[in-house]
């Protein structure tokens, strides 16, 4: 049994290599690409946008160092790893941070034109980011990391159905919101491989697909519409 | 005709330069179409930025004109603002 779960794992190495280089380098040339723009610009949306890939970037980077570690301890979760426990406890906290960071950066990208630039609100989704990392480290328990990543991915619904439709009222729309919509879903698809690792599988590589393509797709049209 | 946004009244007094090369500030700010302190915000910000730089002639009169930073700017106007648009920011 041992020898089928180490096989699976090895054969995911590879996977997990290349998936977390698509993802980290798609960032940050999206970050860098962007930057000329908005040095240029001093556009807020834009700031938000970028920072929104460096912390993609940041979390997907501490994603790989917890899969690696599994891997070196042949586990399935970090907490079962226990000479790995209090270095897997802070890479899952600095994952989960950034990881919320991005999409919450994401959506205030999208929003901060109708929140008028509010940085309150700003302040607010970093203490929840910290709260959600917390809270995960804490208390390591399914229902609860399901429960909290429930109520992420609805918030993340309701905030990009309402910057949609403000978008729409003002006619200054395009389909991109699908795109966003799917890359912060996947966002949180991730998020539960690692906390739940058994939750999705035989899902795995067919949401490593999906999120490669959708890194790639805004990378693409990033790299189109900055010149770079 | 709606409400100008900054990028766009950044544009119009950057090009408004270009067109002159050189150009006194009063007859700038009649041709920027803003109000006084509405223009010193966007001057401010543009010579702060180095888009554009101010020169004095030798009968002490302030002119400006447009730098490399300034007409990068302009060249990249387009770009930015479908950008924008693009990723619906």
């Amino acid at each position: 049994m041992s020898l089928i779960i180490k096989g699976f794992m090895e054969l995911g190495l590879g996977a997990e290599i290349i998936y977390s280089f698509v993802i980290i380098v798609s960032s940050l040339m999206i970050y860098f690409g962007t930057r000329e723009i908005y040095e240029l610009s001093s556009y807020k949306g834009i700031k938000y946008f970028r920072r929104a890939f460096l912390f993609f970037a940041i979390a997907y980077f501490f994603r790989s160092f917890i899969k690696f570690i599994l891997l070196g301890f042949d586990s399935w979760e970090i907490y079962s790893v226990i000479p790995g426990r209090i270095f897997g406890a802070i890479a899952i906290f600095i994952f989960l941070y950034f990881s919320s960071m991005a999409i919450f950066y994401l959506l205030y990208g999208a929003m901060w034109r109708k929140w008028k630039g509010d940085k309150v609100k700003l302040v607010i989704l970093n203490f929840l980011a910290i709260f959600i990392a917390l809270a995960s480290v804490l208390f390591v328990n399914r229902v609860v990391h399901l429960a909290i990543n429930i109520l992420l991915l609805l918030f993340v619904i309701s905030i990009v159905y309402i910057a949609h439709k403000t978008k729409q009222d003002n006619s200054r729309h395009n389909n991109f919101y699908i795109i966003y919509l799917l890359l912060l879903i996947f966002c949180i698809f991730n998020v539960l491989d690692i906390l739940i690792p058994r939750f999705f599988q035989g899902l795995q590589l067919f949401g490593y697909l999906v999120s490669s393509g959708i890194f790639l797709i805004i990378l693409y049209r990033v790299i189109k519409k900055s010149g770079r | 005709m709606g409400k100008r946004g900054r990028l766009e009244i950044i544009r119009d007094i950057l090009a408004i330069i270009r067109d002159n090369r050189l150009i006194k500030l009063t007859p700038l700010l009649r041709k920027a179409n803003l109000s006084s302190r509405r223009f010193k915000e966007y001057f401010g910000e543009i010579l702060a930025k180095r888009f554009i730089i101010e020169t004095i002639d030798g009968k002490n009169e302030k002119f400006v004109s447009l730098t490399e930073k300034g007409s990068n700017f302009l060249e990249q106007y387009r770009a930015i603002i479908s950008f924008i648009d693009e990723f619906e920011l």
